[in-house]
């Protein structure tokens, strides 16, 4: 991603007809701009990652929808969808709210494909935050850290209690 | 993504090399793709299987000087059908099982994992990692049993900054080299007496190729069957 001297400050949608908006700082002319970018054919059945694909690709609007993380454009382009099939705001907000959560106890093997694409985003912003790769000043290939040297492990995980633990087989 | 066949671990190979097959498990999203990309970096060239929804990555590499190359098998989201394919599991020679440290769940099912893996491969080198625990260090103060109980390593490792990554592959490499020079599967050893007997009886016979297949397919029933 080249360097941008755009900073997003807010995102939103148009729904009639369907639009990203966005609010941005333009701090190379100092200045706040908002920008919207309509979704031509875009409707209830709509693929949203290859409407994804197509905005970055579009030379109008990538430079401005790269300041947008995935999970965001992800949440955006569902709400319009949602609104597109009947759903009420409220009850869209409150799906993309729930997509937008990972849970310790959910069971991702058994989610549909859209939610488990949402909560996989959720935990990529984790993964790329912590993230070393090569051109890192501190990045090593062959990290090993023995984390067994510690005497007694003091602390259970009280992951191996309960009912639901390891049955023998 | 190059589309392939399956490759056939058992046929010996007249480059030098030993192939193993090691195949990654566990819930969704606890990070099986991005550990196996971790380790192998720019090597990373996913090969799509023609017949069956699976990713292979191979890998090139040399222990104690024996040219090794490795097919690291990653699930391509398949586990989301509960039940992966039994092509998953054939002539696998050592196998990843990997849990999230910030899902309880996902290590709550380690033990179906397991004993889908037992079913098919009972007695091949299962090595148990703990991945992400970039988000919350202190994970790593504190005992998970799951390991121990069913005596295979443990290793704490995150995909993200790369702890302990290389360590958890080289691993596995190894004892699936280990496991392909010395099977302890019983199928395994009806499979490599298969091969000597035929190397000893069938010397001049042509098209060993479609025998080998007969085999595979065999052993894929068999290996079902006795478990």
């Amino acid at each position: 991603m080249t360097t941008s001297t755009l900073q997003l400050l807010k995102c939103g949608v148009r729904f009639d007809p369907p639009a990203l908006v966005i609010t941005y700082k333009d701090w190379k002319a100092n200045k706040l701009r908002r920008r919207t970018m309509p979704l031509r054919n875009f409707n209830k059945n709509s693929n949203i990652e290859s409407t994804i694909k197509d905005l970055k690709e579009n030379p109008r609007h990538n430079r401005f929808v790269q300041l947008l993380s995935m999970a965001q454009f992800h949440r955006l382009l569902s709400i319009i969808k949602d609104k597109l099939s009947g759903l009420s705001l409220e009850a869209s907000i409150a799906r993309n709210n729930d997509m937008d959560t990972v849970r310790a106890d959910e069971d991702l093997n058994k989610v549909d494909s859209e939610t488990l694409v949402r909560k996989k985003l959720q935990m990529d912003s984790t993964f790329e935050k912590n993230k070393k790769q090569p051109g890192d000043p501190d990045f090593q290939y062959n990290v090993e850290v023995d984390f067994e040297d510690v005497v007694g492990k003091v602390e259970s995980s009280g992951w191996d209690s309960g009912e639901d633990s390891d049955p023998d087989f | 993504m190059a589309q392939v066949a399956q490759p056939d671990y058992d046929k010996p190979d007249d480059s030098g090399e030993v192939r193993v097959k090691v195949i990654c498990l566990g819930d969704s999203a606890v990070g099986k793709s991005k550990l196996v990309e971790r380790f192998l970096m720019d090597g990373y060239k996913p090969q799509q299987l023609s017949t069956f929804a699976l990713t292979l990555f191979n890998h090139k590499t040399e222990i104690d000087g024996q040219k090794v190359s490795v097919d690291f098998w990653d699930t391509a989201g398949q586990e989301r059908f509960n039940n992966m394919h039994p092509s998953y599991y054939h002539q696998a020679h050592a196998c990843i099982l990997a849990f999230d440290t910030t899902r309880k769940i996902t290590y709550k099912n380690m033990p179906n994992w397991l004993k889908e893996l037992r079913e098919y491969r009972p007695e091949i080198p299962c090595l148990c990692a703990a991945n992400k625990i970039d988000v919350d260090p202190s994970v790593t103060k504190k005992s998970f049993n799951f390991a121990k109980k069913h005596n295979m390593p443990f290793y704490f490792v995150s995909a993200s900054d790369g702890t302990n990554v290389v360590k958890l592959f080289r691993d596995a490499i190894k004892a699936a080299v280990k496991y392909k020079s010395n099977p302890t599967d019983i199928m395994d050893e009806i499979m490599q007496e298969l091969e000597n007997f035929e190397l000893e009886t069938g010397k001049d016979k042509a098209g060993g190729d479609t025998e080998d297949k007969d085999q595979a397919a065999a052993a894929d029933e068999n290996d079902k069957a006795s478990s």
